[in-house]
């Protein structure tokens, strides 16, 4: 036969099977919804189990003192920003804004100089060879398992001699020195995954390695460097035990300490403004995340699977 | 081993999209069937839909004398190779090869038996304690086919297979499958193979029967010779074969074929052959087949435009009035020609003409069943 | 190449010489100060192994707190990684808003270290707090979070469970970047979805679920802001982790050698484990390595 194949017996399958075949779909399709909406219910339900704490809070920091007491919902019958007005004064002779200053005097050059330093330490890792390079990486990966509980107290009294206690500088100057190993291993791989194609270019052109590093590299490490500099920022914000162990003078309190101080003070039932001031400290966390949360999702995961 | 009947088959996506329209096919016990066609014409979609792992929007599946549709794939009595061999990265040969016959119950001593089996017949025995990404593209391959073969299934499907191969390591794996194929058959092991590829050489090369098809449909099911020599309609004519078929319009005129200024006779033969005379014709002459003239007579003339030297053989491509055409001549041929002219003389063998129906794209010319 | 070789060292200088002075002689000091007496007033004291010795015989606070850390960190890890493991599984399907869900389960990770979540955590679960209220609606009595000395872990264990977020997108990515044919090729073989889920499924995410692991329990076995703000340790020391108990005694009592006694001794157990977990990691990781086609 060479024309399209036709049946050569009479086919008669009959309506029968394929009734069968219609109704064993419409069976899968079914179950295949039904495992849709098992999926949608579960993610949802704990979705706002999750969540509802920060809704909770959000509420709360808006609502009086009584009524904080009172029920479970989150919608303030009675908003006001009594919480948010009381806090932001504190007990102290500071307001919340100067500690969010001091917080500021931190975050920054910590996120420069580590983003400056990774850059760095990361470029010599990908891209050049030299001796003990790799006892150095090993101990790139050392520091990042490594518990830091071992080195705190040394480092305390190191920065006693050296005077810092009571300053920003023990805060950040170990970043500034890519002492954050987490970020130095993700930029290094995310820098051995681009080819040095246009670097070899620019070796051409006649550009030195610094020159290269700055012109070529650095605008190619611009996701992982936002990246960094994203998640730096997050954790300084959250950062507590440092402050803790090398701050001692109120008026340099940044703002996690400055929440703990408000727990000591405040009188027992005058929750509102300690939880407004909750919610203010972690807003800018917040705000960052959501407007940068490719980054951050992304940086995590690809660091997740090559580690 | 069984045979595989599918009638009416088709597939619509998101219940706008057809993309399979109601195809029929019977492919026979043992027979190996190669779906062929250019990307986009179902024929992996097809071969989804008779492994299972595709939904089937209507129609039917048979293998042997069951209507298969909705069975899982793992009960149909099928198994495929994949084109990136799906071997499962974390366990060594072996264990891949049994992962099935394990799962169906078998026993641990019964799965290494078969296992060794297999391992015989496709070579690999070096090769069982490697896990996968240790092996080359054809030793992978290689287990991929033991793991289908290795549960005796009533059809075999391949999914494009050699795709991933470099082009050597793919004519040896080609000739590997068709005498495994061949084996298995004196043995009374055949199975019934579809076999999809977009490679018309392996097409050819391997199939008992090829079936072309094209967006969802299917252009024709014949055997190798066949499909050659009788193509059924303008697509089969153009994609089997290589170079490719020179098409040629124009129209028919009694008992000669004309097109733009020139008149080609088609001979007693074709002509009564032709079941209609269409107004929009085209001539179907493959390259091998239009020979340098060495006389006037009934010869056609066109402009040379190149040469492509393929060493024992020379491609001529030329214009005829305007129409791209292309010749094969021997090498020898080529030195004997007066290349200083650019036009040259061309014979079709009024043997192997065709004529098709522009519009519909039917080969008009078609033998009469023998 | 006409690069010398010594100039990847030079970009390399900041991290030596931050290496150096921050964790390698730090490191190195922490041991010898294990061995001393030292208040910061005068000048270390050698004592020997008088700081270990103590710690093991007589100090009962040291292993009410050793034993409350084990606790704490042997059932928040497994917990933490189910769960996220699980939500993953979830999650990894033709769904419409998976983006929505995943940013909503990651955001408690980012703020769950932070003094404010903590803060958030000793009011709703204290006893006339957000909890209690909850449970009162549903007819349950209120429950004593803050006072009884198992519910305090709990509630400092479900603290850091609901940051499982974290881990989660990297199970996921790791879920996602399975090879779908590999799915086809098992139903083919005839395995069932638990079956698949089993055999190639948790096999291939070994690699992820074992870098996860240690970086969890590391990071547990240091866990301070939450015990340390929502219940001071207590009641009963019940929730006194180690970091606390350190904290303590270098930064209260400013005994320094003690102090670094037991961060050694912490630091031990968590190389021990972390040993353990490698060395175990060749039975049952699977890396897989790049295709040779």
């Amino acid at each position: 036969m060479t024309d399209i194949s036709h049946a050569s017996d009479v086919f008669t399958a009959g309506a029968d099977a394929l009734a069968e075949a219609r109704r064993h779909q419409r069976i899968q399709q079914r179950r295949a919804r039904i495992s849709a909406i098992l999926r949608y219910a579960i993610l949802f339900g704990v979705g706002l189990v999750m969540l509802y704490p920060l809704i909770w809070l959000v509420g709360a920091s808006l609502k009086t003192n009584a009524e904080i007491f009172a029920n479970p919902g989150f919608i303030p019958r009675e908003p006001t920003t009594e919480g948010y007005v009381q806090g932001w004064e504190t007990s102290t002779p500071y307001t919340f804004g100067r500690f969010f200053w001091n917080s500021f005097l931190i975050i920054l050059p910590k996120t420069i100089g580590t983003a400056i330093s990774c850059t760095m330490v990361a470029y010599g890792f990908a891209r050049f060879d030299f001796p003990l390079k790799k006892l150095l990486f090993t101990s790139v990966i050392a520091i990042l398992l490594l518990p830091n509980v071992v080195t705190r107290i040394p480092q305390y009294i190191l920065f006693r001699e050296l005077g810092w206690l009571d300053s920003f500088l023990p805060l950040w100057v170990p970043s500034a020195m890519a002492g954050d190993a987490f970020f130095v291993f993700m930029l290094v791989q995310f820098l051995r995954a681009i080819p040095d194609d246009m670097e070899q270019a620019a070796r051409v052109d006649g550009c030195n390695s610094w020159q290269t590093l700055l012109f070529v590299v650095v605008p190619m490490l611009a996701p992982a460097l936002i990246s960094v500099c994203l998640f730096q920022f997050m954790w300084t914000m959250n950062d507590f035990l440092g402050p803790l162990i090398y701050i001692s003078s109120v008026d340099k309190y940044p703002v996690s300490l400055a929440l703990k101080l408000s727990i000591d003070t405040t009188e027992a039932f005058e929750w509102n403004r300690i939880l407004a001031m909750s919610v203010l400290t972690i807003t800018p966390a917040l705000a960052v995340f959501f407007m940068a949360q490719k980054y951050f999702i992304e940086g995590i995961s690809a660091g997740g699977i090559k580690g | 081993m069984a045979r595989l009947q599918l009638r009416n088959l088709e597939k619509v996506y998101g219940g706008a999209f057809k993309a399979v329209h109601g195809i029929n096919l019977d492919v026979e016990e043992g027979e190996f069937m190669v779906l062929v066609g250019p990307s986009g014409c179902a024929k992996s979609t097809t071969l989804r839909m008779i492994a299972g792992l595709e939904e089937i929007t209507a129609g039917e599946i048979r293998i042997g004398d069951r209507i298969v549709n909705t069975l899982e794939p793992g009960k149909r009595g099928i198994a495929m190779v994949f084109q990136n061999y799906a071997l499962y990265p974390h366990m060594k040969v072996r264990t891949n090869l049994a992962f099935g016959l394990r799962i169906g119950g078998a026993s641990k001593a019964e799965a290494a038996k078969a296992v060794e089996e297999v391992a015989k017949i496709l070579e690999i025995e070096p090769l069982l304690d490697r896990l996968p990404k240790q092996l080359s593209g054809g030793q992978a391959q290689r287990v991929a086919l033991g793991r289908a073969l290795i549960k005796k299934p009533d059809v075999f499907l391949f999914d494009e297979p050699l795709s991933n191969l470099d082009a050597k390591l793919r004519a040896s794996m080609r000739v590997r499958i068709t005498d495994l194929h061949k084996r298995l058959k004196r043995e009374g092991m055949a199975s019934t193979v579809v076999y999809v590829t977009h490679d018309q050489t392996e097409a050819m090369t391997m199939g008992d029967r090829i079936c072309v098809m094209k967006d969802g449909h299917i252009m024709q099911v014949a055997t190798p010779k066949e499909l050659y020599e009788q193509p059924a309609n303008l697509f089969v004519a153009g994609f089997i074969g290589s170079p490719e078929m020179n098409v040629i319009e124009g129209h028919v005129d009694g008992s000669d074929f004309r097109t733009g200024g020139q008149v080609i006779p088609l001979g007693e033969a074709l002509t009564s052959r032709l079941s209609a005379r269409p107004e929009r014709a085209a001539l179907g002459i493959r390259p091998q087949h239009l020979a340098l003239a060495t006389g006037i007579n009934g010869a056609l003339s066109a402009q040379l435009r190149g040469v492509e030297f393929m060493g024992h053989e020379v491609y001529l491509h030329a214009l005829l009035d305007g129409r791209e055409v292309t010749t094969v001549a021997s090498a020898a041929e080529f030195e004997r020609m007066d290349r200083s002219l650019d036009t040259i003389r061309l014979l079709p063998e009024a043997a192997n003409m065709h004529i098709f129906d522009r519009d519909s794209g039917r080969n008009v010319s078609l033998r009469a069943q023998g | 190449m006409t690069r010398t070789r010594s100039l990847g060292l030079i970009y390399l200088s900041p991290y030596i010489l931050g290496l150096m002075a921050f964790t390698a002689i730090p490191f190195l000091a922490s041991f010898y100060l294990s061995f001393t007496d030292y208040n910061l007033m005068q000048p270390p004291k050698w004592t020997g192994l008088e700081n270990y010795i103590e710690l093991f015989t007589s100090d009962r606070t040291f292993r009410r707190s050793l034993s409350v850390t084990l606790l704490y960190v042997f059932l928040t890890v497994p917990l933490k990684l189910a769960f996220a493991l699980f939500i993953a599984y979830i999650l990894n399907y033709k769904l419409r808003c998976i983006n929505l869900f995943r940013t909503a389960f990651y955001v408690p990770s980012i703020l769950g270290g932070s003094i404010a979540i903590a803060v958030l955590w000793r009011y709703i679960f204290a006893t006339e707090g957000l909890v209690n209220m909850v449970l009162a609606w549903f007819g349950i009595e209120p429950v004593n979070w803050f006072g009884d000395p198992t519910n305090a872990l709990f509630t400092i264990t479900l603290l850091r469970c609901w940051q499982f977020g974290s881990a989660m997108v990297i199970f996921l990515a790791a879920l996602q970047s399975i090879d779908k044919s590999l799915y086809e090729a098992a139903a083919i073989d005839g395995a069932s979805k638990l079956r698949s889920f089993v055999f190639i499924t948790i096999p291939l995410i070994t690699p992820v679920i074992f870098f996860n692991l240690i970086m969890q329990m590391v990071q547990a076995f240091q866990e301070f802001n939450g015990p340390y703000i929502i219940t001071q340790g207590g009641p009963l020391k019940s929730t006194y982790l180690l970091p606390l108990y350190i904290y303590d005694e270098a930064f209260k009592r400013f005994d320094m050698g003690y102090a670094s006694a037991i961060a050694w001794v912490l630091f031990l157990i968590i190389m021990a484990l972390t040993l353990v977990a490698f060395w175990s990691s060749k039975k049952w990781v699977f890396y897989a390595g790049d295709k040779r086609s």
